[in-house]
């Protein structure tokens, strides 16, 4: 593996995604402000916006740098590098997730952050950890279903399948008795269903990009 | 093997509504060939399997001593690419894709690239996406150049440009093959661009090649040859003969191995040649593309 090359790939994927990252942090600082200062209104609306942010960057980013590629007919000069597929491929997963991720863990680390300022909120604290997650899932799914259909109409699927799925996936959640029970409390309450969530989200994230990356080794065409 | 920049060999791909069947090429190191084929041919596949973005079905490919697919990486370090449907990074600049490429490629020469860029009349500041499509293949050139590639692979680098922007690219790509060591693979359909820079032709017509020769011999081979015959006379028959046009006592006939013993031999015959017409590369390359298919019908 290049790695220098890869790094190279994933600064271009950055640099042209610049201006969508430093937008979506904003964002994010705008809502989480409102989440902590705009009471209970303000709180849903925050939340919401939060959501909104994470989906919005997460398909703006990734349909730029991998579908954009295709549609802008610069895949020819990104693959006329000296690279492998595999090579790019890992530039794309790795350059979409180190755009994702820490404006992710930025946000999820401020409303996690604004949870343990409030103790009446504490018990929403392991739902919004796995919720968090849950986004996280989506991003990989929408990289990995860009990535190998290269198709705009799948990836449209993928973004909205992954949009419906946080509801979804939400109510669930919300309604297994290890998480139901204590989400409404004043105590941070971390359950054996908690622990079992996140490890079934962080397996799904491995599946879903080692399924990319196996798929595209079998491609044959690239261009 | 090391005098030999590109190597196919028995190179098939299939798609559902094409194939490539059986393609094989040799490009000596420090030549320039022209690909020559109509639209849909094959010649972007070939040339995608040669760089590695298509993987054929079945053969052998070696670029610059490197296998293809497998060791692209290695292989394209030393290859310039430019291709008809290739697009830089239109919010980008110029200089941004010097910068971006120069830590990439250890031949990286920036004297060269702004060298280029004046005589190009390009402005390293201004963004790809302003720039018109001759600027932008121009573009495309410059940062294939710069690299001082070894082998320069060209897929219809000049379609859509106007005569200027033709000329200019061709004007640069000829002094380009001063340098002796560099290969060039230069695809096309517009014959008159291949004939002005390429040593070595090669045809290629539904995913077939057709003939590939050295360009002087295959101008020297091909002729047509006008006859007039005498009453009743038969129109002579010549082994290389690949097509006979003309009507009734005036055929004319084309061949592919035209040699002066012909003439005589027609006198013989009780025919007279009226004019032996040497022909461009273009209507060698129609002739032939028309006497392949018509035998491939018959």
């Amino acid at each position: 593996m290049n790695y220098s090359m890869v790094g190279r790939l994933i600064w271009k994927d950055w640099y042209f995604q610049r201006r969508a990252i430093l937008l979506s942090l904003a964002g994010g600082a705008v809502s989480l402000l409102i989440v902590a200062f705009g009471g209970q209104p303000g709180f849903t609306i925050g939340l919401i916006f939060l959501v909104s942010i994470l989906a919005i960057i997460s398909a703006t980013t990734v349909m730029g740098n991998v579908l954009g590629e295709r549609e802008n007919q610069t895949l020819a000069f990104a693959m006329s590098l000296p690279i492998s597929y595999l090579e790019y491929t890992t530039s794309k997963i790795v350059g979409a997730l180190l755009i994702f991720v820490p404006l992710w863990l930025a946000m999820v680390a401020g409303c996690l952050g604004l949870i343990l300022a409030a103790p009446a909120i504490h018990g929403l604290f392991a739902f919004t950890v796995i919720m968090a997650v849950e986004m996280l899932v989506s991003n990989c799914l929408l990289i990995a279903v860009v990535l190998v259909t290269e198709s705009k109409g799948w990836s449209t699927s993928a973004i909205v399948s992954g949009n419906v799925s946080i509801s979804l996936v939400g109510y669930i959640v919300a309604h297994v008795p290890g998480i139901k029970n204590g989400m409404w409390g004043t105590t941070i309450l971390w359950t054996p269903a908690a622990t079992i969530l996140l490890l079934v989200e962080f397996a799904l994230i491995a599946l879903i990009l080692g399924m990319a990356f196996f798929l595209q080794s079998r491609k044959k065409d690239f261009l | 093997m090391n005098d030999i920049s590109v190597y196919l060999d028995g190179v098939c791909k299939k798609y559902p509504h094409f194939s490539l069947d059986n393609i094989s090429l040799e490009l000596a190191t420090g030549s320039i060939m022209g690909f020559i084929g109509a639209n849909g041919a094959g010649k972007s596949t070939t040339i995608r399997i040669l760089m590695g973005l298509v993987h054929q079905d079945s053969g052998t490919v070696r670029v610059l001593g490197h296998s293809m697919p497998g060791d692209q990486a290695a292989a394209k370090l030393d290859i310039g690419f430019v291709s008809e449907d290739m697009r830089l990074y239109g919010p980008a600049t110029l200089a941004w894709h010097m910068d971006f490429l120069r830590p990439i490629y250890p031949r990286w020469d920036q004297a060269y690239a702004e060298a280029l860029a004046r005589r190009f009349d390009l402005k390293p500041q201004q963004k790809i996406k302003g720039l018109s499509h001759g600027q932008r293949v121009k573009a495309a050139l410059l940062l294939a150049l710069a690299r001082r590639p070894r082998l320069l692979v060209l897929d219809e680098p000049t379609t859509g440009l106007d005569p200027v922007a033709r000329t200019e690219v061709l004007e640069e790509l000829m002094a380009v093959l001063a340098d002796e060591d560099r290969t060039i693979l230069f695809s096309s359909h517009n014959t008159l661009d291949v004939e002005q820079i390429s040593d070595q032709i090669t045809f290629i017509d539904r995913g077939r090649i057709i003939d590939s020769d050295n360009k002087e011999v295959f101008l020297d081979r091909w002729r047509r040859l006008r006859l007039v015959l005498p009453p009743d006379g038969a129109v002579p028959r010549f082994p290389g003969v690949v097509q006979v046009g003309g009507s009734g006592r005036l055929p004319v006939l084309t061949t592919n191995r035209f040699e002066p013993a012909m003439v005589s031999a027609c006198n013989e015959m009780g025919a007279t040649v009226q004019a032996i017409d040497t022909m461009t590369l273009e209507e060698i390359f129609v002739a032939n593309v028309h006497s392949r298919r018509e035998r491939g019908a018959a």
